[in-house]
């Protein structure tokens, strides 16, 4: 940055700087309102991403149901940031066109995959944090778990 | 191998509750006008030669060869035992301890270590120790006076390529990687401090740079005559000489752990970084680093023509006021890593090479109790750390001025305040979530 620059045009680039770094908030609250939207956009659209928004997947008294899809390397579903109430029953369910295993981290947990077939995990949510639920093999982030 | 953030670890926090931000940055924007406006309109702090000097065996035992080596030499066996996991140990992350030693334990365990003991890397820094027995087999250090010169701008280099494989370099959690890491940085350094002279390692070691920084907030000094002293930590801060280079290291590490912060975000993992990879992660933290450094730049040269004070110096000399911003955001971000994923370290320490039926410390079966610090504790920690950063630096800033022109108006100060206080309110909206 030049000494003798314009005292006007720089402050303008502290502006729009700072614009940039308060605009990158107002984005990230908007993806927080609407986490739940298809997270790839190479992901088939034969099961269209339900707006089931932060609002919990499916709660009731037997606890919450999170159900997600993978299709060619796509992932549908209840993607994006979970909610989860801090104690709660998750029940996970992961359906992959492709063999590979689920893991839940922090909690540890995992299931292996078959092709088609649903794989499901249900544990109660006592550890508070974020926890990102990824495929073990292909590294694939499917959500992010996030209890309290 | 795991993709979280920060190297290595299992869990992110959760984001802070709003209210809790709010509170936060109307609080840190309250007080430090407060404290500037009202209660601070003469220098307060004391210089390079404040403090009370300590007693004459605590220094002997600091500056001592001796004690220097032994501990230098401690530093360097738990390095080899380190690196030699990381070889022969179990090669999955998980159960490896170089990974988890490296990128928590040691590298943000440097930062409550440095702010409780001083320089500590500097005394215990085991390249120091290579470098002193290689000495005799090489010719003189040739380039000696053109390192001063250079400042600290080695060591920001150095830091940004640590940082870049702890939070974008897709096998940083391997432990070969880790290997591999530590054994080209020693050999690098070493050979650095073979051409320059023992000087290298406070201008170029990344990490023991970062140590020195942050024990400028540690209630332990050196006096210009070389005397150790406690004194204010606020004073100590003012003392840091503005060489070349600080603002640029003060920036990185604030650059990084904004980015580290941003790249858990659903904002950056479903946009600009959705493709998870390389390219994406050293564009977005160049692109960081490069913001903060824009922002300091521009505020503190703003603030320099205000005052009439020459431009050119001014991101320099007011980069130590940035430092308790830097070490809010760092203790913010990595305060539950250390406590809740660094208990890892001291599992995996009982059997480092992974073998059956050994157990050193009785440890090795212990699971890790991501419980042992409740959400509601690490929000209040967070929320407390970037406040109490801000309000440091804002204060430390003001305080450089006075020291600058005895008469400076507050208001000249306006521009760098600002800047603080967009750092502040982007740090506790990236913790805030999204």
């Amino acid at each position: 940055m030049s000494s003798r620059s314009a005292r006007l045009p720089a402050a303008l680039a502290g502006i729009a700087l700072a614009a940039t770094l308060t605009g990158c908030a107002g984005t990230d609250a908007d993806a927080t309102a609407a986490s739940s939207s298809p997270s790839s956009p190479s992901s088939s659209s034969a099961t269209s991403p339900a707006p089931s928004s932060s609002a919990p997947a499916s709660a009731s008294a037997a606890g919450q149901r999170i159900e997600v899809t993978v299709t060619g390397g796509g992932v549908s579903g209840d993607t994006g940031r979970v909610p989860v109430a801090a104690g709660e029953q998750v029940t996970l369910v992961v359906t992959s066109d492709t063999a590979d295993e689920v893991h839940v981290h922090g909690y540890d947990l995992g299931v292996p995959l078959t092709p088609g077939q649903p794989g499901e995990i249900t544990f109660a949510a006592t550890i508070p944090g974020v926890f990102e639920v990824e495929l073990h093999e292909s590294h694939t982030v499917l959500l992010s778990l996030q209890v309290g | 191998m795991t993709l979280l953030a920060h190297g290595v670890g299992s869990r992110t926090d959760l984001p802070i509750p709003l209210g809790l931000a709010l509170y936060g940055a109307g609080a840190a924007i309250l007080i430090s006008f407060v404290v500037l406006l009202l209660f601070w309109r003469t220098p307060k702090l004391g210089g390079a030669d404040s403090g009370r000097p300590l007693p004459d065996a605590v220094q002997r035992a600091a500056d001592s060869r001796a004690v220097r080596t032994v501990l230098q030499a401690l530093a360097l066996a738990v390095a080899v035992l380190v690196t030699a996991a990381a070889f022969a140990g179990p090669q999955e992350t998980a159960r490896n301890l170089a990974p988890w030693a490296l990128h928590v334990t040691f590298w943000v365990g440097l930062v409550p270590a440095s702010l409780l003991l001083g320089p500590v890397w500097r005394v215990v820094n085991p390249l120091r120790l290579l470098h002193r027995a290689l000495r005799p087999l090489v010719p003189a250090p040739v380039a000696a006076a053109r390192l001063r010169s250079l400042g600290l701008w080695p060591a920001a280099g150095f830091l940004v390529v640590f940082l870049w494989l702890e939070l974008v370099y897709p096998g940083r959690a391997e432990p070969t990687t880790v290997a591999v890491f530590l054994l080209g940085y020693a050999v690098v350094q070493v050979g650095l401090a073979l051409r320059f002279g023992a000087e290298w390692f406070a201008a170029g070691d990344g990490f023991e740079v970062y140590s020195t920084l942050i024990a400028r907030l540690s209630p332990w000094g050196r006096r210009e005559d070389g005397r150790l002293v406690l004194r204010n930590p606020l004073a100590n801060a003012t003392a840091t000489p503005a060489v070349p280079g600080l603002a640029a290291v003060v920036v990185v590490l604030l650059g990084s752990t904004a980015f580290d912060g941003l790249s858990r975000t659903v904002f950056w993992q479903t946009g600009p970084g959705a493709a998870n990879d390389t390219f994406s992660g050293t564009v977005g933290l160049v692109a960081c680093i490069a913001l903060v450094a824009a922002l300091y730049v521009l505020g503190a040269r703003l603030s320099g023509r205000l005052a009439g004070q020459p431009e050119a110096v001014q991101p320099r000399r007011y980069a130590a006021t940035v430092i308790p911003i830097a070490l809010g955001y760092t203790v913010a971000h990595y305060f539950s890593l250390l406590a809740l994923d660094g208990q890892t370290t001291w599992i995996l320490a009982s059997n480092p090479f992974g073998l059956a039926g050994v157990d050193l410390f009785g440890t090795y079966g212990n699971e890790v109790d991501l419980t042992a610090v409740s959400s509601d504790a690490i929000a209040l920690v967070q929320v407390g750390a970037v406040v109490l950063g801000h309000v440091l630096g804002v204060t430390l800033a003001h305080e450089r001025a006075l020291l600058s022109a005895r008469r400076a108006r507050a208001s000249d100060q306006l521009p760098l305040v600002v800047v603080m206080v967009l750092f502040t309110v982007g740090g506790l909206g990236l913790l805030f979530g999204f």
